[in-house]
């Protein structure tokens, strides 16, 4: 697409004398995922700024491909949180966290709450596509699994007579969360 | 050197300012260089240098092509070379800087470039040009990717820092032949192995103030001043500011340590990198929805001005592509290929399949050129 790779020249090749980038990371970012638009002008200082375009660039390439990439996240019980009682866990992309939460006094169970990140690259399309979402402990075994709420949340029973932070040390010590319908 | 963005790293640089020295002086013979002393002439002769530039390094890099690696990045010489040619032409500030120079020296001592020492001096502004040139790219580049403010100045303090270090382990690795340099830059005497040779395994583990030393010690040890303690003062303020050195190497270090398993990423972006444009389009899109009118941007942008380029004759599109884009970018169609080069046809055969000259058909390139940029309507 020659056409393309010319457009992307002329907006970029261009000197400003003094050019700096001229709009916060979150502005672009939120102008990106569709959440707040750029007022006229920010649209037109970022239109006068070919940096700043370089910046929007990277920030739209990162963001596509960890969109297209998200085939799941993985993380892995940390050293540390052997000595107490594990209350979460995160993804090593730091994506998402999982929660565990005693029931209430006098019950014995744990409920278990998957969150995603809202600053999560693919949060808007998941949040918006709201696919089937499975957790996996080390050994494969379903330790969650069901679509995130409005909040990008879910929250679940726990299902095994251990309690997490054992069940997690028994079975490899790692975990991960991945789209269900595989 | 790796940085994020970054693209010239020291041991291809060297390849890369030789190749634009040489091909500058070649294509400088066929010029008259008083032209240079006239400011209004300047522009013009930029676009004549960044042809007759392009044209001299096709061959080059045809030859070259996928074989001697200018960087750790696996770009070529002579593509990094074609880059900063490109980047010339779009800045043409550095040019006027260029200019500068050789009107300063003719004042100082009239058409020194048909002197004997000609060459070399004009070989020197123009590594000097490219050089300037080379850390305003890499740090755009730099800012681009980290979001993070950095000045061209900042890069070359960088690229010292990186060169500094690599003479330091030069020296560490032959510690006992330069006991004395090495001692003098660890603060003691060596009574034996160093330790800190055995400690220093990346940039990372430098100490500021070993670079600090080292700079102190080159006069002595080395011949010449070290470049914390030249007369231009330079990097004056860095010597005593060991904090800041410290943190530079740090950033240095810990990026190569991070990108060390990373070299796919410059390849994804190559993949569709212009699919970006979509979102671009997107954001002016909701924009223009949100103040619920249309507004006007640059030409430029709007597909207008690229819709005109359509209804130019194919040799001038091909001569703009050419200009803007070089001679063998990945994009173009086989049927705008030479299928002797694999690239676009040359200027001259432009103008032949034009049937007009050649001065015409650049003429007609850079008026179409400059519709495309919104200078003119």
């Amino acid at each position: 697409m020659p056409d393309r790779k010319l457009q992307e020249r002329l907006l970029l090749a261009r000197e400003v004398p003094g050019d700096r980038l001229v709009l916060e990371d979150s502005v672009l970012l939120e102008a990106l995922s569709g959440s707040r638009a750029l007022s006229a002008p920010q649209l037109a200082a970022l239109q006068a700024s070919p940096l700043t375009l370089k910046r929007f660039r990277h920030l739209a390439l990162q963001r596509r491909r960890s969109v297209a990439g998200w085939r799941g996240s993985a993380g892995m019980l940390r050293a540390a949180s052997t000595a107490q009682a594990l209350d979460s866990l995160v993804t090593d992309d730091g994506c998402w966290s999982l929660h565990f939460v005693a029931a209430d006094a006098g019950d014995e169970g744990w409920q278990v709450i998957l969150k995603l990140e809202a600053s999560a690259a693919f949060a808007a399309q998941l949040m918006r596509e709201q696919p089937l979402l499975r957790v996996l402990d080390g050994q494969g075994s379903v330790v969650l699994q069901g679509r995130l709420d409005a909040d990008g949340e879910c929250e679940r029973p726990w299902a095994f007579a251990d309690d997490p932070s054992e069940h997690f040390q028994r079975r490899g010590a790692g975990f991960s969360i991945e789209p269900a319908g595989r | 050197m790796r940085l994020p963005g970054t693209r010239y790293q020291e041991h291809g640089w060297e390849h890369v300012r030789k190749l634009l020295g040489a091909c500058s002086l070649e294509v400088f013979r066929e010029c008259d260089l008083h032209q240079m002393l006239d400011s209004a002439l300047h522009a013009g002769l930029l676009d004549w240098y960044t042809d007759a530039m392009a044209h001299a390094l096709r061959p080059v890099a045809r030859r070259l092509r996928g074989e001697t690696a200018g960087n750790s990045y696996g770009d070529s010489v002579a593509e990094l070379a074609l880059a900063l040619l490109f980047e010339l032409q779009a800045q043409p500030s550095f040019w006027g800087g260029f200019a500068c120079a050789v009107v300063a020296e003719h004042a100082r001592c009239g058409a020194f470039w048909s002197t004997e020492a000609g060459d070399g001096m004009l070989r020197k502004k123009v590594n000097d040009m490219f050089a300037v040139l080379r850390d305003k790219v890499d740090s755009d580049n730099y800012q681009a990717a980290t979001g993070r403010d950095c000045s061209p100045n900042k890069i070359y303090t960088y690229r010292m820092l990186d060169t500094a270090y690599r003479e330091i382990e030069g020296l560490f690795a032959n510690w006992e032949r330069n006991a004395g340099q090495v001692g003098a830059i660890l603060g003691r005497e060596l009574g034996g192995y160093p330790i800190e040779v055995r400690q220093m395994t990346s940039i990372a583990g430098c100490r500021a103030e070993w670079i600090i030393r080292w700079s102190a010690t080159q006069e002595q040890f080395g011949g010449s001043p070290g470049p914390l303690h030249t007369r231009s003062k330079r990097f004056a303020s860095l010597k005593n500011n060991p904090d800041k050195i410290a943190e530079m190497l740090t950033e240095i270090g810990d990026y190569e340590e991070l990108s060390a398993n990373q070299d796919g990423d410059w390849q994804q972006d190559a993949e569709d990198a212009t699919v970006w444009l979509e979102d671009y389009w997107r954001v002016v899109a909701d924009t223009n929805e949100e103040v619920s009118r249309p507004l006007s941007y640059d030409r430029a942008q709007d597909g207008a001005a690229l819709a005109a380029l359509q209804n130019e004759p194919l040799a001038v599109r091909l001569a703009v592509f050419q200009k803007l884009l070089g001679p063998a970018d990945d994009s173009y169609p086989d049927d705008w290929r030479d299928p002797s080069t694999g690239e676009l046809p040359t200027m001259q055969q432009l103008a032949v399949m034009g049937g007009v000259s050649v001065p015409t058909l650049r003429k007609r390139r850079n008026e179409t050129i400059d519709r495309l940029y919104g200078r003119v309507n």
